[in-house]
């Protein structure tokens, strides 16, 4: 019974504890409840105390009850049961008491529950507003802080201070009688004060900028009208040329180039003096033509003058006195801070190191070839260096053997017998290396020029050949004796180096170039071809074996270009190392042959190949054709076909073997053989076209 | 002593063309003053240096003494003949060594042809009948006397030119050797040819791929040794046969009797000292790379000069002083 009213009350429970409202709903219309739950409304009806005592009451009964029960069961009897039966019955009512009461306390329990919690609800609520105030006032008290706290942007004005404010502004804006008592009235005052003067200033600055640009315009006109002057000038200049070219008289060139040249270093100055002198005096000498525009030699000077002036000064000083020297050295090691070796770099450059100014001479040949030759001077270890470019007329094909002939480093080496330009001319500079470790110059040549003798003549030093002087001075007759044989030695040298230049072109495809006046030196028909010409290695030259007579008489020096020539006659190769000594043409090329024919034949097993070579490199002299005798190598060459066919046609045929003569002879001869070494008949008849012994 | 390598490096125009004329010298022939103390050498561009034997280094030579080469020298007491292209000099050994020495005369023989000179590849002296004997390119061997200097006859026989030519010793009888590849033997009482070799026709010795031409020529008695094209050979001159060949490939230049032995030389830069059985006794070498002539100075004016001297292609001449090894090189 009592789990089924506790079913029926659950929902009711449920609602009372979701919302304490309707709790006191509850107790409101306590009819309606009443009328499904008497209990509930029974239970505010009664007083709990009364409830106490009655089950008080009601527990004693049942105490007495059970011990009467238990006392006439004791005892035993029959009426004792109908006895039993009542105090039986009477328990049982006492007992549904007691069920009442307990139900009773169980409601007025959920009651009072009920209550709390709606109570404690209400302290919760209390609670939370509490906390919500609270935190309003203090974002209040910090809003009143920062309030308190702030800086207005006045402060950082820099106003005048307040005596002056009061001195100088006008009363109505001072208004000294409000102003004096209170600062901030004060402070209003002196901040339209402040901007009363700003404003002032912004139209002052406003008047000086227009005034500036006006200023500005006035001077841009001026500058037009100057810089339009130049032109006109310029132009007047120019129209005077014609007249000071008619007149011999080229002024302005001359005087710009004497006003450098007198910060050239005393060589160099030499030197331009002297090729100018000379160049002057070839064009005088053709005075035929006009003098101006078939000018063979020019001389310029480039490099920075400003350079120049800024090295002169302490130039002379240290020439003044010779202690100077030491006290240098003095320094130089004081200053042995950084590691050794970067030290002596740093000598070294600065002992290498070139004036900044240099010469430049442009020698123009006939056919409008030009060699330019930079005239370098190494101030520290006076000597003169060059560097030599050759630009041509017309653009070259290069042909791959013709690779060095007109390098820059090769082509002016040798000019004079051993001049190759490798070592310094001034036997004090070998001390002067010693000092800071450099070995040979051939090492920077690439980079300064070459230090050729003939250099240092045209600049006027001369160098004696054994013991070192210090002391070289620049001499003007040095110069001008050794001018006109050395342009010369250089316009043939670049000649005759383009002649083989174009030449090594038709060489590479197997074609002799034979120029129509030196037909008369060859036969008509010349079977044997060239078919492969090739530049070859210094080293590789000299390790061939038919080259060791050459390389034993000293004539294959490594300062001359190799080349290997092979004509070709049927089965018959010769093979043709040349030496081409730079000072060609005029020192002849020089052959050494090996013939592949039925075994290997060479000077030293053959009479008639020794003949051969000695008929290219002995008698070459009437091979030069017409001077400056540039087809020397070509008609070499051809000569050389010529005596490969004589050689081969007049080989004795040998009986004992079947078959015709691989080359029948169609050269008219007078004799096979004559004299001891049974040479051929090598020699060519021109106008009988026969050929004899020599 | 050695002056073979030049000691600077030449470098100008006239230096190399010096070097280059030194290299392509070659020396064709070379003879001993009546003194034995002067050795005169001929090469291709017609110098003629003489080397003073004691001290030996020091040439002196006749600028151009002939045109073309100088090919054969032969020497008497008094003169000094070099014979070159068609002409035949005679010099005063008395006066060779001054400076601007002149030919005492200058002959030429009769040649019939005018396009080309021949040259006279030999020389040889006839001392019974005070005559010397030129051949060469005329395929002829011209005698001439000596004491009026007139050429008294030509011998013909040869087809092509005759390399080279030898003396009997007992009989009046000269031997030459040709570019035919025939041996001739001469009398010279009867001016005729008595006897003909055709030495490539003997297969022992016949050598096709080199040619036939006889290249040297030495007799000894009986005895006739030639080599050349064909092989070097020993023959006996009055059976004409070969009796002994020498196993040499080279073609040989110069050959001579030396007491015993046979000394040869030709390509190759060796002197080859030969046994009469064929024998190889020894090689020597020397400085050029072929040789041309061998000269013995066997005067007995100067006993203490008894050297042999071995010259060919290049401008040194190779002195022996005893036949084992080179001594030394005089240089052109």
């Amino acid at each position: 019974m009592s789990s089924e009213s506790s079913k029926k009350r659950k929902p009711k429970v449920i609602r009372s504890d979701g919302a304490p409202a309707e709790g006191k709903r509850n107790r409101s219309d306590p009819e309606q409840e009443g009328k499904y739950y008497s209990e509930e409304a029974e239970v505010d009806l009664r007083d709990p105390g009364r409830d106490y005592e009655l089950y008080k009451y009601t527990c004693q009964e049942l105490q007495r009850l059970m011990a009467e029960i238990q006392d006439l069961k004791s005892r035993g009897g029959k009426d004792a049961a109908v006895e039993i039966e009542d105090r039986r019955i009477l328990s049982c009512v006492h007992f549904m008491t007691l069920k009442k009461l307990n139900r009773l306390a169980h409601i007025r329990l959920k009651k009072g529950r009920d209550q709390t919690h709606e109570a404690k609800q209400k302290v919760d609520a209390y609670h939370l507003q509490l906390q919500n105030l609270l935190y309003e006032v203090m974002h209040l008290q910090k809003e009143i802080t920062k309030c308190l706290e702030f800086k207005s942007k006045h402060e950082e004005i820099d106003l005048v201070s307040v005596e002056e404010f009061y001195q100088e502004a006008p009363p109505d804006i001072s208004k000294a009688e409000i102003t004096m008592g209170d600062p901030h009235q004060q402070t209003l005052a002196r901040l339209d004060w402040e901007l009363e003067q700003r404003k002032r200033l912004a139209e002052q600055y406003r008047e000086s900028l227009s005034n500036k640009e006006k200023i500005l315009k006035e001077i841009e006109v001026k500058k037009e009208y100057l810089s339009s002057l130049q032109p006109r000038l310029n132009s007047i200049m120019q129209a005077s040329l014609p007249v000071q070219e008619y007149l011999f008289m080229p002024f302005d060139q001359a005087h710009k180039q004497y006003e450098t040249a007198r910060h050239l270093p005393p060589p160099l100055y030499v030197l331009f003096v002297q090729a100018t002198a000379y160049g002057q005096a070839c064009a005088h000498m053709k005075s035929s033509q006009p003098p101006r525009q078939d000018k063979t030699l020019s001389v310029a000077i480039e490099g920075s003058v400003d350079e120049a002036k800024a090295l002169f000064k302490p130039h002379e000083e240290s020439q003044d006195d010779e202690s100077d020297s030491d006290a240098e050295e003095e320094q130089t090691t004081k200053r042995r801070r950084p590691t050794l070796g970067v030290q002596l770099d740093d000598k070294r450059k600065e002992m290498l190191k070139r004036h900044p100014l240099s010469v430049m001479l442009d020698l123009k040949c006939k056919d409008d070839s030009v060699l330019h030759l930079t005239f370098y001077y190494l101030m520290n270890l006076n000597i003169m260096t060059v560097k030599a470019r050759v630009t041509t007329a017309t653009e070259l094909i290069t042909p791959i053997s013709a690779g060095d002939l007109l390098s820059p480093d090769s082509v002016l080496s040798c000019l004079y017998p051993g001049d190759h330009g490798k070592k310094t001319p001034n036997p004090a500079n070998q001390y002067q290396f010693d000092k800071v470790g450099i070995l040979t110059l051939r090492d920077y040549v690439l980079d300064l020029g070459h230090p050729y003798l003939w250099v240092q003549k045209l600049g006027g030093l001369h160098f004696p050949k054994e013991q070192p002087q210090p002391t070289v001075i620049a001499d003007h007759s040095l110069s001008s004796s050794h001018m006109e044989t050395t342009m010369k030695l250089l316009k043939t040298r670049v000649q005759s180096r383009l002649a083989l230049h174009k030449q090594f072109a038709s060489l590479e495809h197997g074609i002799v170039p034979v120029t129509s006046d030196c037909h008369y030196l060859f036969p008509a028909k010349v079977v044997s071809r060239l078919v492969k010409w090739v530049t070859i290695a210094h080293e590789d030259y000299v390790e061939l074996h038919f080259t060791k007579d050459i390389v034993e008489a000293g004539l294959a020096g490594d300062t001359n270009l190799y080349y290997m020539a092979l004509v070709e006659r049927g089965t018959a190769k010769l093979q043709a190392a040349v030496v081409l000594n730079p000072g060609y043409s005029s020192i002849p090329p020089i052959f050494q042959l090996c013939l592949n024919w039925k075994g290997e034949k060479t000077n030293s097993n053959d009479d008639n190949i020794r003949a051969m070579e000695s008929e290219v490199n002995v008698c070459y002299k009437e091979l030069c054709g017409p001077r400056p005798g540039h087809q020397l190598l070509t008609n070499q060459l051809q000569r050389l076909c010529v005596l490969l066919d004589v050689y081969l046609e007049t080989e004795i045929h040998d009986d004992s073997v079947e078959g015709p003569k691989e080359f029948p002879q169609e050269k008219m001869c007078l004799r096979l053989f004559r004299g001891p070494s049974r040479m051929k008949p090598f020699k060519y008849n021109h106008p009988q076209g026969f050929f004899s012994h020599r | 002593m050695e002056r073979a390598v030049p000691p600077t490096v030449p470098l100008g125009q006239m230096e190399v063309f010096q070097a280059l004329q030194r290299l392509h010298m070659t020396i064709f022939s070379q003879c001993f003053s009546p003194c034995g103390k002067f050795l005169a050498a001929g090469n291709n561009y017609g110098q003629i240096a003489i080397f003073r034997y004691p001290g030996l280094c020091s040439p002196t030579p006749i600028g151009s003494a002939h045109d073309g080469p100088v090919y054969s020298m032969v020497s008497t007491d008094r003169h000094l003949f070099s014979a070159g292209d068609g002409e035949v000099k005679a010099w005063l050994w008395a006066e060779i060594l001054k400076k601007g020495c002149k030919e005492l005369w200058c002959r030429q023989p009769p040649y019939r042809t005018s396009l080309e000179v021949p040259e006279i590849n030999a020389l040889l002296l006839v001392p019974k009948e005070n005559s010397l004997i030129l051949a060469g390119g005329d395929c002829q061997l011209h005698t001439m006397d000596l004491e009026t200097g007139t050429f008294t006859r030509a011998l013909r026989g040869h087809t092509d030119y005759i390399h080279c030519l030898a003396l009997r010793d007992r009989n009046p009888e000269v031997l030459s050797g040709g570019e035919d590849g025939t041996v001739r033997l001469w009398d010279l009482r009867m001016a005729k040819e008595v006897q003909t070799i055709e030495v490539y026709k003997h297969e022992e010795c016949s050598r096709p791929h080199n040619g036939r031409w006889i290249g040297c020529l030495a007799t000894d008695s009986d005895w006739m040794v030639c080599g050349g094209g064909p092989a070097l050979t020993l023959w006996h001159l009055r059976s004409s046969t070969p009796t002994t060949i020498f196993p040499m490939w080279a073609p040989q230049k110069h050959v001579t009797f030396y007491q015993d032995l046979i000394l040869s030389a030709g390509q190759g830069p060796c002197v080859n000292q030969w046994q009469l059985s064929g024998e190889l006794k020894a090689q020597v070498p020397g400085s050029s790379p072929g040789l041309l002539s061998l000269s013995l100075n066997q005067q007995p004016a100067a006993p203490e000069c008894k050297v042999l001297t071995a010259a060919g292609n290049s401008c040194r001449v190779d002195v022996f002083t005893n036949l084992g090894y080179r001594a030394f090189s005089l240089s052109f």
